[in-house]
């Protein structure tokens, strides 16, 4: 693991109306860490998330993702940031139904100007890679769960992201599909993908992340590292 | 409060962007609906309302007054339910001693007064008459500013007999009565011939017959003889059916293609309304609504935005119409009568919020039948994806994601692509056609305005106790020599019209001939047949001339020219003819002697860049004795028409536009979750925009590749029957108006019209928060 950092988050906050979703947050991920995010329903978990993901803007604060700093970028900068550095899974996996499998995630490389052949060549690579070259043709709503989240992790990859976001990746699986999903997640961090998940799962937490953040009432409330499980 | 009101009242503030387009397209739809009903109201009977206003006569009845006595015409009243007279009438030999009207006879009838219970009088200027030598003339109402720069204003005597009267007021016979009236003393000091009897008959007076028979009744009881002609009131409406029948088939257009639009679009737009809230229903049947309650809350839902549209959009229709009405038939003459009729106001009320409640009521009972469970997941479980192939060959081609993404949009929907599809065709085929119509009539107003022009000129004789100009004392090759050494003239024609006796026609016919640069100012140019004249025994006629005599291009006529007997050949058929009655025949210059000055007309075709307003002053400075008018101006028939389709146009196209935006609305709304994710993995909101955007451009390119043809056959269908009810011919360019570049354009306004309805939801979409959309789950 080096010592580059690829999230800073200095004292962030994010107010909704009169309510603190994040107080004073301070965090730094290094490349190639796992980081599970944890703590109870409306501590600020995904408000977190989505500071890190440039999908909202602190109140007031520094975000620094991949020595950009976020909080400063215009709609346009994001989007092209998103498109280049972060890859997104969540819970509900959100692929369109309209595409194919291969179609959905070949849609990644193709925002960033990659013709639709090389798009789709880097797509098989990860289908083959993920375990689902077989179902490249198969549209979202005939694949399994565990399967839907395979796509959307390879979507999540096919521009090489600096940092995986994962939003309750297992939340919306069963019990098996959630452990191929979790072994996967391993693997990649295993390979150096640093990884960024929020979760209620205890078990993901302590499988894939190497260092674990709990939150409550908007702060920090205890970082811990861990040994995976 | 009852459960179904506050909630449909929640509902309808929860979804601001569909109760704003369902209002605005209810708004739209009623004011395009009120205009084309409106018209179209106005166009089924505009005579028979002005006639019954004006309570007309069915029968106009002249008697000989040497063999019947008042006395006796006021007792015969068999079958007449309503008279008016006896009023004494005299034929006069007329002439406007200040301007350039009232040439010939005049039929003037003493009348004390412009009521009464038959043929009441639309006194629209001035005063009754209440003196001898007092007149009032009759002539179709016109605006303020049109009486005062017409000719009209400058007629202010008429000379009748050699009796001067005096013009006190203007007033309008929708029966054409007389040409004027003067107090009963003085009809009877002008030596009447006939006296005339108003009547309305009971019974049946739908035919002649009918009406003939009632006269027939009528004068069973009188001296024989004694009726010498009576006019049903057939031959007046016939003659204003064949001046509306112009504008019939343009107005009839709109107002279906209108009338289609605001079907089309109201279903979509509720339907969608709909469909995309059986989310909503579904959570409300699982609080315990009954299927009646959440039918119920969706109708009212979707009433109160359509129902305050349809109350502004019928405000919007009849400030619209009114004016327009009122600029067309006051030209006919029923300016009088032509505001939006009550039936129009209630249809516009109640039609368009019936018609958004039936739209709404199919896809509700759908809702209705479904359980809570299903429609709650037919709001929100995956779909399985539409469109699929031609999905994935957008996605394999060259094109920008982005685009190759809008253009595969509207197959995920077809329903509502084809709804939208219909109503940017129709968009298409209104602007089109729109486009078409007035290109012809820019071109029939070019040909008329070429022929005519640029400025008339025609001696007058002034004569009377109230002259204040002095008659033209030039002979016509003096005043053809001011007009041409006038500064600003390029062109300068002579004419001298005369009518003549032609043997075997009913009618004389009237002769222009012509010298100078007359053939030159278009008439030659225009010919629809033949070749242009060439020596004393050939003419040209116009084709109005040939249409109502039925004579063809290499007839012969035998006219009585300056009691010489002169045969001449019709060697050709023009456009247009020159002002006069029954346009008459283009003949060359002869010696005719001495004339009357009115015999003598100008026309100046000024070089480019000349001063119209400085042209006519000088030569009216050179010569008070020369009544001068701008020839220059485009046909009130153009005018009207261009007008009306440019205001029909403008607001079917704005429906259109408002289809689109619902539907990228309602798209948007469907598609939230995708578009969340798109943002989340990097499409900018440009991408976004471009996108949604392309989405409705692609329909606009289809809706106008295949509402252009159409827009074409309306054109092709439409202006030669406004041309054969005007009875004229066009050359076939005027129907030949379709060039590439305009094909392209009106494609392009496809184009236009999608992008316009598709940007301001496009736009929000972009601004969509990811955060929410994903989280939202």
């Amino acid at each position: 693991m080096t010592t580059e950092t690829v999230v800073r988050l200095d004292e962030v906050r994010k107010e909704y109306g009169e309510t603190a979703a994040l107080d004073g947050v301070s965090l730094t991920i290094r490349r190639g860490e796992a980081v599970a995010v944890m703590g109870p329903s409306g501590c600020g978990k995904s408000t977190l998330l989505n500071m890190i993901a440039g999908l909202d803007r602190p109140t007031a604060g520094e975000v620094h993702v991949h020595g950009e700093r976020l909080d400063l970028m215009n709609e346009t900068k994001l989007a092209l940031f998103r498109r280049h550095h972060l890859g997104m899974i969540f819970q509900f996996f959100n692929l369109l139904d309209d595409l194919s499998a291969l179609d959905n995630v070949a849609l990644a490389a193709q925002l960033t100007g990659s013709s639709a052949a090389t798009a789709r060549r880097r797509a098989l690579e990860l289908f083959d890679e993920l375990g689902i070259a077989g179902r490249r043709d198969v549209y979202p709503a005939a694949l399994s769960g565990g399967e839907r989240q395979r796509v959307a992790v390879a979507r999540a990859l096919m521009n090489r992201p600096a940092l995986l976001l994962a939003d309750e990746p297992t939340g919306a699986l069963d019990s098996k599909a959630g452990e191929q999903v979790m072994d996967l997640l391993i693997d990649l961090n295993q390979i150096g993908q640093t990884l960024l998940i929020v979760t209620h799962d205890e078990r993901l937490a302590h499988r894939c992340a190497s260092r674990l953040v709990e939150l409550a009432d908007g702060r920090i409330a205890r970082e811990s590292t861990l040994d995976r499980v | 409060m009852s459960a179904v009101w506050a909630t449909a009242r929640a509902a309808v503030r929860r979804r601001k962007l569909q109760t704003f387009v369902i209002g605005l397209v209810a708004l739209f739809c009623t004011a395009t609906v009120v205009v084309s009903l409106a018209l179209l109201d106005a166009m089924s009977a505009p005579f028979d309302r002005a006639f019954a206003q004006q309570r007309g006569p069915h029968a106009v009845a002249a008697y000989d007054p040497a063999k019947v006595t008042d006395a006796q015409l006021t007792a015969a009243r068999d079958g007449v339910a309503a008279v008016a007279g006896p009023f004494a009438q005299a034929t006069v030999e007329g002439t406007g001693t200040d301007g350039p009207m009232f040439q010939g006879p005049l039929a003037l009838t003493g009348r004390a007064d412009p009521g009464g219970e038959v043929d009441r009088l639309d006194l629209w200027r001035g005063r009754w008459v209440s003196a001898p030598g007092e007149i009032v003339l009759a002539a179709i109402p016109e605006d303020e500013t049109s009486f005062r720069l017409g000719p009209m204003s400058e007629v202010r005597t008429v000379t009748a007999d050699g009796v001067p009267l005096t013009v006190v007021g203007w007033a309008y016979s929708v029966s054409a009565t007389a040409d004027g009236w003067v107090t009963p003393e003085q009809a009877v000091a002008l030596k009447p011939s006939a006296v005339q009897m108003l009547y309305r008959f009971t019974g049946d007076v739908s035919t002649r017959e009918a009406v003939q028979q009632r006269l027939t009744g009528v004068a069973t009881g009188l001296p024989g003889g004694a009726l010498l002609a009576a006019q049903p009131y057939h031959v007046v409406k016939e003659e204003a059916a064949e001046t509306a029948g112009v504008y019939l088939p343009f107005l009839g257009t709109f107002g279906i293609l209108g009338l289609l639009v605001a079907v089309i679009i109201v279903g979509n737009v509720v339907s969608g309304a709909v469909i995309s809230g059986f989310r909503h229903i579904g959570v409300l049947k699982s609080l315990g609504f009954t299927p009646r309650q959440v039918v119920a809350v969706y109708l009212t839902m979707v009433t109160v935005p359509a129902s305050a549209g349809a109350v502004l959009g019928t405000a919007l229709g009849v400030a619209g119409a009114n004016p327009l009405l009122n600029e067309t038939f006051q030209g006919m003459g029923y300016g009088q009568d032509t505001g939006v009729q009550p039936w129009v106001w209630v249809a516009g009320l109640l039609g368009v919020p019936a018609l958004v409640l039936l739209a709404a009521l199919l896809p509700a009972l759908r809702a209705h039948r479904l359980s809570a469970a299903a429609a709650i997941s037919a709001g929100s479980a995956p779909r399985r994806g539409r469109g699929l192939r031609v999905q994935r060959a957008l996605g394999g081609t060259r094109l920008p994601r982005s685009v190759s993404l809008g253009l595969g949009l509207p197959f995920a929907r077809p329903g509502r692509t084809a709804l939208t599809l219909a109503s940017l065709l129709l968009g298409v085929t209104t602007v089109t056609f729109t486009a078409g119509l007035t290109d012809s009539l820019l071109e029939v107003s070019r040909i008329d305005a070429e022929a005519g022009g640029d400025v008339g000129v025609r001696p007058e004789r002034f004569e009377g106790p109230n002259r204040d100009r002095t008659s033209s004392t030039r002979t016509d090759q003096e005043v053809e020599a001011l007009l041409r050494s006038t500064p600003g003239a390029a062109k300068v024609g002579a004419s001298r019209g005369r009518t003549v006796p032609a043997l075997g026609q009913s009618e004389p016919v009237h002769v222009n001939f012509i010298r100078g640069d007359t053939a030159a100012m278009g008439y030659q140019k225009q010919l629809l047949e033949g070749r242009w004249l060439d020596g004393a025994d050939e003419v040209v006629a116009s084709a109005e001339l040939l249409n109502k005599r039925g004579l063809k291009v290499g007839d012969t006529l035998t006219l009585e020219i300056a009691e010489v007997r002169t045969t001449v050949t019709i060697v050709g058929e023009t456009v247009q003819g020159l002002p006069g009655p029954g346009a008459g025949l283009f003949a060359s210059w002869r010696d005719l002697g001495e004339g009357d000055p009115f015999e003598f007309y100008y026309q100046v075709e000024l070089a480019e860049g000349a001063d119209l307003e400085g042209y006519m002053a000088a030569v009216r400075a050179a010569d008070p004795g020369l009544t001068v008018w701008d020839n220059s101006d485009t046909t009130d028939v153009a005018v009207v028409v261009t007008g009306f389709s440019t205001v029909l146009a403008v607001l079917l196209a704005m429906v259109a536009a408002l289809g689109v935006l619902n539907t990228v609305a309602l798209n948007v709304q469907d598609r939230r979750r995708d578009l969340g994710m798109l943002k989340s993995i990097g499409m900018t909101p440009r991408q976004v925009i471009a996108m949604l955007i392309t989405s409705m451009a692609a329909l606009g390119v289809i809706g106008g590749l295949i509402g252009i043809p159409f827009g074409m056959a309306a054109h092709r269908l439409v202006v030669p029957l406004a041309a054969e009810a005007a009875k004229v011919t066009f050359p076939d360019y005027v129907m030949e108006i379709w060039d590439p570049v305009t094909l392209l354009l009106m494609v392009v306004s496809g184009v236009l019209i999608a992008i316009v309805g598709a940007l301001l939801p496009a736009r929000s979409a972009a601004r969509l928060s990811i955060a929410r959309v994903l989280h939202n789950e």
